[in-house]
Formats: structure tokens, sequence, C-alpha cells
């Protein structure tokens, strides 16, 4: 086992390597603005241009460039400075990262809260009222674009701008450190938006999982032994069923501590996805850069624990 | 200033909805017998800022304003964006500043008086106000030494502004004789401060008029040399970005001993705040200054943050709201909006360089082609835009002597709607005998990705197939369509759409001169995106740059104006107004002398 967990963590070491230089190159190589240009404001004279090209290293080659800054992640973790601020990136997503944990943490709560239950009781009760409606349901939320399923939150729920004025309004997110109350009335909304759709997922997928497991020979053997049919169920179908949703679940963890960007900015909510937008839209590549090893390294890590997680489920991916 | 204020639509709303529904409400049509004519939509009673009453507002309360926007720069010596004006012209004293209502004369601001003008324009000399102070951690009074560091730190590249270059480098030892700036931020001999309340600029040129317009900008805002020379020599500057002190009547939020207010007062990409400058002194400032706080939400779609405006009580959205948006507030909530004239134009640049854009009658063939009317439409009706006719816009000096809203009266001008007979008219007067274009070159076009801009775009490639160019379009953000596309005259971009030039101060040349100017062509960082470089053009440029007086100013610049007319050395879009949308609770007063935004100084709660 101990084996089977280095070379996952090596691998992913080596999956992170391959990302820095990728998204390095295709800042150069796909069309963005000029930074030094950006960073010298309008109409920055030529010369002041290259006073700033020259300031910020980006008169050099690019695989010059390219080795200082893995250098300097290595050695000194040091992911650079915003070109406009000036201010170090490590800060700024450190800055940001709270905000974003709290949506995500919160969003895939939800999600399991309210996906895994619907699974369960749509698989156990198939073709009821109830498993046709909560499927209904959970397609419509599938479809429906975030952004979109967002605004008409607000439009309906929102204290200041909704029909029904329930829930915290876009905008009024703030630190759980400052006041936890508050914190967790602006995060409702967020939470169930982006919850949404991956809980119509997760239902759709444990429901699909679980009508398979319940028709195989091992249900059949334990009801036989005379459990209880709700130890049937969750003991030996719902163990069996649920591994496609670690899978799932670690890739969406990953990819939410990566930044809702979407979810993000309808709620005004200020996390690493908004940070990652608006440094794309200035072309503030140590931003970009920054943010996206962070998306990659919880990615690979929620991976890993996903591997490590499924082995223990299921004990024939164990490595012998 | 550049027209980089977008004039956003979120995504998923319908372009156009506005006009649509808004037109069918007007009572008036531009064409009497014309069913396809613009139809002009009333204003209703207090939706106009002409006439808005500045004073007697009510003092106290927190204003919570909603920026979709953040800052891009708050050191007075780097701002140079409309959104940075609005803190700037709040917690800063520039030497001269306009009333919200009075476009055309700048009122005595840090300055006393106005400018004393001698040598035959190229001395200008200012006396300043004895008893105004720096706020904390600075708190003594300011002096024209103080005036004078602020200027000469516009040359330094770690602060690099903008427009020191245009506007301060007819300062003797600013520039060297083939125009280049040699200043670095260290003193200027033409800068003299012979006591501290008198500053004397000595000019290479009798350029006095320009220099005196430029006074009402953030760089004459004073800094205290002792306070910010440290921060001055960090790559680049701390000033503005970490530290601040203040002159006007609000301040950032900051540690009162150090000056610190980042994190503080202001949380990039978050918000800001705005409290009383306790040094500020009422009686030496025309601004009232009602508000006792400005707390400003940063972010947030667009759509959503003007709904949270109207639906609110002391709030009010800062930037151009959505078309929804606004469409919302003219029908149900008609006292919380206004719509300010004169806030910028658009115009499609061509390049008149290179390829099929080199002939002046293929430029006049595609203005006479382009329905102006239409864009207007896409733009969300006659409320928020009016057909283009010419490039000195409303509320800027000499926008009446060029032709006012009709604008020159000539043929490829007249028609608004679009007249493909003129325009194929002067494509055979360009040598395609059958009125279409035959040549084998692909119009290069690039746009920037908002959805009103490429609504825009899509009206003007209509026209320019409808000449038979072949054309191919691409659509990328503002950042990299200016920076590595419009920009750099080595693209040979053929057309940029929806670009414009906003005043700097109110005099027609900062509308013209930066975008048609011939010598103003560089090979990055571009704004003359046409590459306009006509002899006769130039040459009466430089020649109505020095002219003095407003009324001779104004019309040497509408003269030009229809010289560019004449050589239609971009094709015009629109002509915009700024809707601003204001709570139920808040008197806003807009900027009518800037693009119309509000003014904090003067905006109360009711």
């Amino acid at each position: 086992m101990l084996t089977f967990i280095i070379r996952r963590i090596l691998w992913g070491v080596l999956a992170m390597a391959i990302v820095i230089a990728i998204t390095f190159l295709l800042f150069y190589v796909l069309p963005s603005a000029n930074p030094a240009v950006l960073r010298a404001g309008r109409n920055a004279s030529p010369k002041t241009i290259a006073y700033i090209s020259a300031e910020l290293g980006l008169d050099k080659p690019i695989y010059t460039q390219f080795w200082d800054y893995v250098k300097n992640i290595v050695l000194h973790f040091d992911l650079g400075y915003s070109y406009y601020s000036s201010a170090s990136v490590t800060s700024l997503i450190s800055d940001r990262l709270p905000a974003t944990i709290s949506l995500a943490v919160g969003a895939i709560v939800v999600t399991l809260a309210a996906g895994l239950p619907v699974g369960i009781i749509s698989a156990i009760k198939r073709r009821t009222f109830f498993d046709r409606a909560s499927m209904s349901t959970a397609l419509v939320f599938v479809s429906a674009p975030t952004y979109w399923l967002g605004l008409i939150a607000l439009y309906l729920f929102a204290s200041d701008i909704g029909r029904f004025k329930i829930f915290d309004s876009s905008g009024t997110y703030v630190p759980l450190t400052t006041d936890p109350g508050r914190w967790f009335g602006s995060l409702i909304l967020p939470w169930l938006v982006l919850a949404a759709g991956s809980a119509a997922v997760y239902a759709r997928i444990l429901r699909g999982s679980l009508i398979d497991v319940m028709g195989e020979d091992y249900i059949r053997t334990a009801r036989a032994k005379g459990l209880r049919e709700r130890r049937v169920i969750m003991h030996h179908g719902v163990r069996s069923a649920i591994t496609p949703i670690v899978t799932i679940v670690g890739l969406d963890i990953g990819a939410l501590l990566g930044g809702a960007v979407l979810t993000e900015t309808v709620f005004d909510i200020p996390g690493i996805g908004r940070l990652n937008y608006e440094a794309i839209t200035q072309s503030n590549f140590p931003i970009v850069q920054g943010t996206v090893l962070l998306a990659a390294l919880f990615i690979i890590v929620a991976n890993i624990v996903v591997d490590i997680g499924y082995a223990y489920l299921d004990p024939r991916v164990r490595p012998t | 200033m550049s027209q980089l204020i977008k004039r956003w639509v979120t995504p998923g709303l319908v372009l156009g909805a506005t006009a649509v529904t808004l037109a069918a409400c007007g009572s008036s049509s531009s064409s009497g017998s014309n069913p396809n004519a613009l139809k002009q939509v009333p204003l209703k009673a207090g939706e106009s800022p002409t006439g808005q009453q500045m004073y007697n507002g009510k003092k106290g309360g927190t204003l919570q304003v909603y920026n979709q926007e953040d800052f891009e720069h708050l050191d007075s010596g780097q701002a140079y964006f409309s959104i940075d004006y609005e803190a700037m012209y709040a917690t800063e004293r520039p030497l001269y500043s306009f009333m919200p209502n009075n476009q055309t004369l700048a009122s005595p601001d840090l300055a006393v008086a106005q400018p004393v003008v001698t040598d035959a324009g190229k001395t200008v000399t200012v006396h300043i106000r004895p008893n105004v102070r720096f706020g904390p951690p600075v708190n003594r009074v300011v002096t024209s030494a103080d005036v004078a560091y602020a200027i000469e730190r516009g040359a330094n590249p770690n602060v690099a502004n903008p427009y020191f270059g245009p506007y301060f480098g007819a300062i003797v030892g600013a520039e060297n004789s083939k125009g280049a700036v040699i200043a670095n931020g260290g003193p200027i001999a033409g800068i003299t401060t012979p006591n501290p309340t008198t500053i004397v600029f000595k000019l290479t040129t009798p350029s006095a008029s320009l220099l005196i317009g430029a006074l009402s900008l953030p760089l004459t805002a004073p800094v205290p040399a002792s306070f910010a020379k440290p921060m001055d020599a960090q790559k680049p500057t701390t000033y503005g970005s970490k530290y601040l002190v203040a002159t006007g009547p609000y301040m950032f939020k900051a540690n009162p001993k150090t000056g610190a207010f980042l994190n503080i007062g202001y949380f990039p990409g978050k918000s800001a705040t705005l409290v009383r400058n306790p040094n500020w002194n009422p009686k030496t400032d025309f601004r009232p200054a009602y508000l006792d706080q400005i707390d400003i939400n940063i972010g947030g779609d667009q759509t959503v943050i003007g709904r949270q405006a109207l639906a609110g009580n002391d709030t009010l959205q800062n930037d151009t709201p959505s078309s929804t948006v606004v469409k919302l507030a003219y029908q149900s909530y008609p006292s919380q909006i206004t719509f300010t004239p004169g806030s910028g134009d658009h115009y499609m640049a061509i390049d008149n360089q290179h390829g099929p854009f080199k002939n002046v009658n293929v430029r006049r063939a595609v203005w006479a082609a382009v329905d102006r009317d239409a864009i207007v439409r896409v733009l969300g009706g006659t409320l928020v835009a009016a057909p283009m006719t010419h490039f000195i816009y409303p509320g800027v000096a000499g926008y009446d002597q060029a032709g006012g809203a009709a604008g020159p009266q000539v043929p490829w001008n007249v028609d608004t709607a679009g007249n493909l007979a003129t325009a194929e008219k002067y494509m055979k007067l360009a040598g395609f005998p059958s009125g279409k274009y035959t040549g084998t070159s692909t119009i290069q076009l690039v746009g920037e990705n908002a959805p009103t801009d490429v609504a825009r775009s899509e009206v003007e490639v209509q026209a320019l197939t409808s000449l038979g160019f072949k054309v191919h379009t691409t659509f990328v953000d503002q950042a990299t369509m200016y920076s590595k596309y419009c920009g750099v005259p080595a693209q040979n971009i053929d057309a940029c759409p929806a670009v414009g030039w906003i005043r700097d101060f109110a005099d027609p040349q900062t509308v013209l001169y930066v975008p048609f100017w011939g010598p103003a062509i560089v090979p990055t960082n571009n704004s003359n995106w046409g590459q306009v470089n006509d002899p006769a053009i130039n040459a009466a440029m430089d020649k109505a740059a020095v002219v003095v007086g407003a009324a001779a100013r104004a019309q040497a610049w509408a003269n030009i104006d229809k010289m560019l007319v004449n050589d239609a050395v971009a094709v015009p879009e629109d002509f915009d107004l700024q809707p601003n949308v204001e709570g139920k609770q808040v008197r806003g007063i807009d900027d009518i002398w800037d693009i119309g935004t509000w003014d904090y100084s003067f905006t109360s709660l009711k």
C-alpha cells in the first residue's frame, strides 16, 4: 500500500510539471494581450513599455523566463508578482482561498446530502412517482447553466431583489472569521446553485449503479441470511454502488477548489475563480499560472486521495 | 483618455430589446413616413441631469456603491481611467477641477484663481490656496513644491504617467528638441516655485491654453516629496498601491500613522471604503461633501448589481448598467435613472495607410454604407446613443461649429441609416466600375468580444460585404484587441470597431489629437489606430494646438473635424449617453463634464 501511495505521489509531481510547462507555453502561443503594455497603462510611450518589459523580464528568451519561474517555485515557493499591483501571487491566492474553500466544501456537503439519498431512494423505489419526479428534476438541473441558475436564484430568493426575500443576496459574503452567521447566510444560495447540477449527476449515477448492484448474487445471499432490508441496502448495496461517486467527488472537490468562476461572479464572492478570470482578462500571467497550478494541485491531490479511498473500499484494486 | 468604458450586456440578454420596446413608446420619429426611422424616446422628468441641483443636499449617511470593475490606479500620477477619476476627484485636489454641471470651464480647486498667462502664451503662473492641508499621516499645509513634485514624478518611469508627454511635454526641460521626454522624475527646469503658494510653468511653445486645460488632471494634485519619494524609487512605485495621502474631502480608510491603505481601505477586487479626510477644510473647497462614508463593493454581475442599486435605498451603481436594467429603470423607476449626454463616442478605425482603405473614396463608401441607426438600436436605442456624424462629440467645444447633431452635410454623411447607392457611387470613384470591391484583399477586422461590440461589428461587416468585401473577423478581449492587434501598426489590421477617445478636459484637441495626428503613430500601444497621417491635417493640428482663446480653439478644431470627415479617416458609429441608476433615497449628481458618471463629492442622501 505504501508503494502504491508513493507511486501515486510521484506521478502527481510529474503531472504538475507538465501543467506548468503547458500553461507557460499556452500563454505565449495563443493570442493574449501584451502584459507590459497593460502594466504601462493607456497611452504609454514605447520607452515606458520597453522599460517595464525589462523590469518584468519579458524581454528575455522564453526558455530563460521558464527556467527562472520554475526555479523560483521549487527553491523559494515564490509564484511571482502581479504585473499590475506588484502584490505577491502567493498573498493574493491565500487571501482569496478561504472564500473558495468555503464555497467548495459547502457545495460538496449539500451535493452529497441531497444527491445520495435521492439516488438511493430512486433506485429502491424504481418507477414510482418519486423516482420519476426526482430524475426529471435532476435532468433539469443537469441541463441548466450554472450562471443562469444563479441569476434565477437571485431574482427569486435574494433578500434585496428577489421575489421571495428569503436568502442573502449577491455581494454579502464575509469571511467566517469576521461573522460566522453572515458568512453562513451569504453562502446558502451559492451552495444550492453550485450543488444543484452536481447533486443531480450524483443521484442519477448512484441510482443506476445501485440498481445494478441490487441484482447481484451476494445481495440475494444477504437477504437469504435474514438481514434486515435496510442493512442489505446500506451495508452491502450502497457500499459497492458508491465507488463511482467516490471518484467523481474527488474530481469535483479538486475542480471546485480551483475556483467556481461563474458562481463566484454571479454572487460576487472574492474567490480563486474570479481572481483567475480577472487575471486572464488582464494578461496577468503570474496570477494565471499560480491559480492554474493551485487548481492542478487540488485535482492531483484529490485524485490521489480518491485512489487510496477506492483501494480501501474495494480490496480488489489494492496492489498485491 | 481612451474609450474603455464598456457598454456591457450580460450573457443571455437579448440585444436591442430595450430599443424595440422603448421605441414603441416614443412619440416622434426622425423621418415622417419611414417606418424604419430611428424613433426618439423622450426622457421623463428628472432623467436629464442638466440643471441638477448641486447644493442644498442633506449632510451625513453612508452611500453603498456597486462597481463591477475594479480601480486600475489610485495614484494620482498614474490614474487615467474613468472609475479611477471618481475616486481621484473625491480624494485629491488638482489645481483646477470641473463643477459637475460645467463642461467648459474648470474652477479653481487647489488654485485660488484662474491662471495668469504671460510671455505670449509661454508662461503660466498659478497661485495656490495657503490653507489646504494634507490628510494623515502627513498633516501639513500643501505648498507649491508639492504640486511641482507631483507633476515631475509623472516622468519617473516607476510612475509613468500616460499623459505627461502630450500635455506637459512643452514645459522647458521636459522634452528634447525631437519631442522625446527627457525628464525622469527629477526637477524640471521649466517648473519653478518662487514661494510656497506660487508655481510657474515656462513653456517652449506658446501652448498655454493646452497646459491650462491639463492643470485639471489628477497629475497636478499635490504629492509630498518627503513621503512619496522613497516609494517612487520602487519599481513600480508603491505610492498609490500601498500608501496614499489625500487632500480632498475624502480619503481611503488607512492607517493614520503610516498612510497604508491596502487591505484597510482598499481590498483589490473586493471593496473600498472612503471616509472623511479629517484635515479637509470645507471653507477652501467648492465641494459640499455631504456623505460621511462611501462603501464601494467591487465585482458581481452587472445586471444583478444594477437591480440591487434600484431596489436599495442608499445605493447606486457606478459603472454603466446593462440594457435590461436601463429598460427596467426607465419603465419602473423613472426617478432613479439619469441619462447624461456627451459621454463619448465610438467609431471604427480603418487603416488609412495600407490595403483597400488607403483610398479615400473607399473610406467614404464604407462610411455611407454603414447603418448608424442600426448601431444605435443594437446598443439600446436613443436613450443611450445617437448616430455619430463627426468626431467631436456633444458637450465638447467645437461640436456645434463642426455641424452639431447632423454633422457636415457631405453626401456620405447625410443618411445615418446607410445609403448603398451613395456608397456604390464612391466605390466607382475609387476605381471599381461595378460599385463593388473586386480586389483580392480580405478585410482583417479585430473587435472586442463584448456582446455590444460584436453587435456593432455585425452591422459594419454587413455594410462591408454589401460593397463586395470579404471580411475575416476576430473577436478577442479588450486588452488583447488593443495591445496585440489594433495598437500594433505592424499587425496591419484593416478595421477595429468600437474604438474612441474621451476628452481629458474641455478642449477639443484632447479628443482629436492623439487618435488622428500622424506623428502620434508609435510601434506599440498606438492610439492612432487608423494610422491617419495626412500632412494637411497634421499641419492644421500643429497650428490649432497653439491657438489661444476658447472660442478660437473651438473653431480651429471644428475645422479640423470637418477635414477628418472630408477624408473619412474612420467610420462613425455612435455618440454615447451615459445612463446611471441610483437607489430610492439617493440624490445622485452626475459629472456632466466627464463621461457622466456619479460625483461622490456632490451626491447626498435624501
